[in-house]
C-alpha cells in the first residue's frame, strides 16, 4: 500500500500518546519504533497508541509492533490502542499482540483502565 | 458463471496495491460483506509482498502474476511468483517462540491461512510458486442450499 506515514508524541501526566495516521508496513514501521525508542517514551510507564481510522497495517510492519510489544512487555509498561478497525483489531488477536497491547473503542475507556 | 482476471505487477512493495484493489472491487461486486472485503485485502497484500520478497528475492525483472477467477459462490484467487521455488516444509507453523511471545516475522502465510477459507502452496522448481486461494460467498452458499 505505502502510503505516507505520520507519527506524532504527546504527553499528559504521566500518559504518552503517539498518534499514527497512514500504512504501517516493512518499510514505514521503523518510524513507529523510533518514536518509541525516545528517551523519555520507552521509559514511560503508560503509553497509548491512537491509530487513525486509515490506518493499514501488513506483516512487515507487524514486525516492528511486536517489537514494541516485547519491549513493552520487558518494562513492564502499560501499553494500550485505539482507533483501530474491527479487521486489524481481529489481526492483532490472531498474531497475539493483544497479548501486551490492550485496545479499547476509545480513549476514555483506555485512559480510566491505565488509572 | 465463472469469469476471468488476470494481471501481472512489477516486482517492487507498493505495486501489490493494484492486485489488493482490483480482488476487492471484484469481490464487493460479487456481494461480500466489507469484513470479508477487509480478509481478502489483506491475503492478497501478503500473498503479493511474499512473492515480491521470498519468491522473486526482489528482482525487478520478475513478476508478480495475479489471476481471479469468480465462480457462483466462491473466488479463487492465484498469486504467481517466477522464483526457485520454496520447500513447503519449511514455511514455519507455529506462530510463537519457545518462551510463548509471537514471532516477530513470518505472518504473511500464517495470516493468508486465517483469514481465507482455503489456502494451498504449490513450488516447483524452474515454475516458480503459486499461492491459491478461496474465499467463500456464505450467503450465496445458503441461498443454494435452501
Amino acid at each position: 500500500m505505502n502510503k505516507d506515514i505520520k507519527v506524532s508524541t504527546a504527553y499528559e501526566d504521566d500518559v504518552v500518546f503517539i498518534d499514527i495516521t497512514g500504512d504501517i508496513t516493512a518499510v514505514t514501521g521503523g518510524v513507529v519504533k523510533g518514536a518509541y525508542d525516545k528517551d523519555n517514551v520507552s521509559n514511560s510507564s503508560k503509553i497509548l497508541f491512537r491509530f487513525g481510522k486509515d490506518c493499514y497495517i501488513n506483516s512487515g510492519g507487524l514486525a516492528f509492533l511486536i517489537d514494541i510489544a516485547s519491549e513493552g512487555r520487558k518494562k513492564e509498561q502499560k501499553l494500550a490502542a485505539t482507533g483501530l478497525s474491527e479487521h486489524f483489531q481481529k489481526i492483532f488477536h490472531m498474531v497475539g499482540l493483544t497479548r501486551c497491547i490492550s485496545l479499547y473503542d476509545n480513549e476514555e475507556s483506555a485512559l480510566k483502565d491505565f488509572k | 458463471m465463472e469469469k476471468l482476471v488476470e494481471l501481472h505487477i512489477p516486482n517492487i512493495i507498493g505495486s501489490e496495491k493494484a492486485a489488493i484493489d482490483k480482488a476487492a472491487a471484484i469481490a464487493r461486486e460479487m456481494g461480500f460483506s466489507d469484513d470479508r472485503v477487509e480478509d481478502l485485502k489483506t491475503a492478497v497484500s501478503e500473498a503479493c509482498i511474499n512473492a515480491i520478497e521470498h519468491g522473486n528475492k526482489f528482482d525487478l525483472n520478475s513478476k508478480v502474476g495475479i489471476t481471479l477467477v469468480t465462480e457462483e459462490t466462491a473466488l479463487k484467487v492465484t498469486i504467481h511468483d517466477e522464483g526457485d521455488g520454496i520447500d513447503p516444509e519449511k514455511i514455519p507453523k507455529t506462530r510463537e517462540e519457545s518462551n510463548g511471545f509471537p514471532k516477530r516475522r513470518g505472518y504473511g502465510i500464517f495470516l493468508i491461512r486465517n483469514l481465507v477459507n482455503e489456502m494451498t502452496f504449490a513450488s516447483e522448481p524452474g515454475k516458480g510458486n503459486d499461492v491459491k486461494m478461496i474465499i467463500h460467498l456464505e450467503n450465496k452458499r445458503k441461498e443454494i442450499a435452501n
